[in-house]
């Protein structure tokens, strides 16, 4: 664990040029660049709000605020863990090259998405304003929430970049995995009001995406406070598997270099 | 003289961590035929700070595996190698950029996985850019460079933010007539550079006569000899003789 700080230490300026060189790079190759990065969320909400509202003919309060706080947390939590899968692969050229503890890779990755998240946050807040979501001192939770989110995102992460090293076709089954969690993860349904009570329960409390939105939205469109002592749980269970991972990649990296 | 480089009996071991499918791994549910290849079997030697250390030996005696164990992309199975804290670069034919990025990041990027810090580089980045001849396509993603520039700038890069071990594993000189003239001599530079600890990894023979204070001699991943340049290239030269005899 020492290591790993020091190499965070070590590697963070790495980590941050790489995601900023990332970024630029994405604008510089498209036509409307930086607004893709406003219009893809608002896209897929506009989308979701389209066929829950117009198709199922349901809907929830502040239904476009709802799917946004969903979607982008989903979107963030998605892109970071499967992301990492082939990670590895991804960087070949570098691991053959010097020495890199492999999750610095993760964690510039996570940067570019946790950057994107936060430019999300932004609209958020206009959307909040536009639909006139009454908004109370529970905001300030925010910051807790997206921290257990991130650290659980991050230690699966670490988690699978290993086996996706190992394993050549992990990402067929985690792209189906994450399939079945998006459906699991109420982002466009509340889960508390559209299935039967106990299952409910455990959804919200098993499945730390779900879990995470659901917080989200307390603190933004209910204005109650959230579950602190489950943030604290399922943020230490992050915190494990970030060990575990971490264990894992420092135990086995120098074998990554034979094997991809 | 003090030393830069101590590996102790370094064991490195390719393990039988091959790639597999899922499907693969359920057929074969004894995990217990581990393919161990020994690449290297107990190597230790010594280089002195500022010395140029030759490493000669057929085709799979674990040369390249050497270089990479010292420049830390292997860890070692076995054994240990102690940098003294000495940073350290390994040149080699297909140099890790992201293509995606821009030249100039690439730049940055490499020379902060090197140890330096990103001060250190940007006063050094118009020398490679310079010495890389990329001119302005050093602002264009790296994707778009053709595989002469692509080598240009992997070259430029290891050789203009000289760490303080260099490992070449036979990239002494790339690119056009022309720049192949401006690197080796460049190369020579570095090399001959009292300063810098170089190990070199080469098949040309005349290559390690002139440059090398000392040479390893591996064979199948032991340490034949170690000793002056001369006398053990002579070994060397008489052993592949007589193996291609047989």
């Amino acid at each position: 664990m020492k290591r790993f700080f020091s190499n965070i230490k070590k590697y963070y300026k790495y980590a941050v040029y790489q995601a900023k060189a990332e970024l630029k790079s994405e604008i510089a190759n498209s036509y409307l660049n930086w607004v893709w990065w406003f219009l893809d969320p608002i896209c897929y909400m506009l989308i979701y709000t389209f066929i829950v509202e117009i198709v199922f003919k349901t809907s929830e309060p502040y239904f476009p605020v709802f799917v946004f706080l969903g979607l982008t947390a989903w979107d963030l939590f998605n892109r970071t863990v499967t992301g990492s899968v082939k990670l590895v692969k991804n960087n070949v050229g570098t691991i053959n090259k010097v020495y890199v503890p492999k999750y610095i890779f993760l964690l510039s990755k996570s940067f570019v998405f946790l950057f994107k998240y936060i430019i999300s946050f932004i609209v958020t807040i206009a959307l909040m304003i536009f639909f006139q979501v009454p908004v109370t001192w529970q905001v300030l939770n925010f910051p807790l929430v997206l921290l257990c989110l991130y650290t659980v995102a991050f230690g699966a992460g670490t988690i699978l970049l290993h086996f996706g090293v190992f394993v050549e076709d992990l990402s067929n089954i985690t792209n189906i995995l994450f399939r079945l969690l998006f459906y699991f993860s109420g982002i466009f349904y509340a889960i508390s009001t559209r299935i039967p009570k106990p299952f409910s329960t455990i959804m919200l409390i098993c499945n730390p995406v779900a879990f995470c939105i659901n917080q989200f939205r307390k603190i933004f469109i209910n204005g109650v406070a959230p579950n602190y002592i489950g943030l604290l749980l399922w943020f230490l269970m992050g915190c494990a598997l970030t060990a575990i991972g971490v264990k894992l990649i420092h135990k086995y990296e120098s074998s990554y270099a034979k094997v991809v | 003289m003090e030393n830069a480089i101590e590996v102790k009996d370094l064991h490195i071991k390719y393990r039988g961590l091959k790639k597999m499918s899922i499907k693969q791994s359920l057929a074969k549910f004894k995990l217990n035929r581990i393919e161990v290849f020994e690449a290297l079997k107990g190597v230790s030697f010594t280089v002195e700070k500022g010395k140029i250390m030759g490493i000669i030996g057929k085709n799979g005696s674990g040369k390249s595996t050497l270089l990479r164990a010292v420049a830390g992309i292997f860890a070692p199975d076995e054994g240990t190698v102690d940098l003294k804290g000495n940073t350290v670069s390994l040149m080699s034919i297909g140099a890790g950029f992201q293509t995606k990025l821009t030249g100039f990041e690439n730049i940055i990027l490499s020379g902060l996985l090197l140890g330096f810090t990103e001060e250190q580089i940007r006063k050094k980045v118009p020398a490679i850019i310079e010495f890389s001849e990329l001119g302005d396509f050093i602002y264009k993603p790296v994707k778009t460079y053709s595989s002469g520039m692509y080598s240009k700038l992997s070259f430029s890069i290891t050789a203009i933010l000289e760490t303080d071990i260099m490992l070449i594993d036979e990239v002494l000189s790339v690119g056009d007539i022309h720049f192949k003239e401006k690197s080796s001599k460049k190369m020579h530079e570095i090399i001959k550079d009292d300063s810098k600890t170089v190990m070199i990894v080469s098949h040309s023979m005349s290559t390690i006569k002139e440059l090398c204070d000392e040479v390893l001699w591996l064979n199948d991943g032991v340490l034949m000899e170690r000793g002056d340049t001369e006398t053990v290239t002579n070994h060397y030269e008489d052993f592949m003789q007589k193996l291609g005899k047989k």
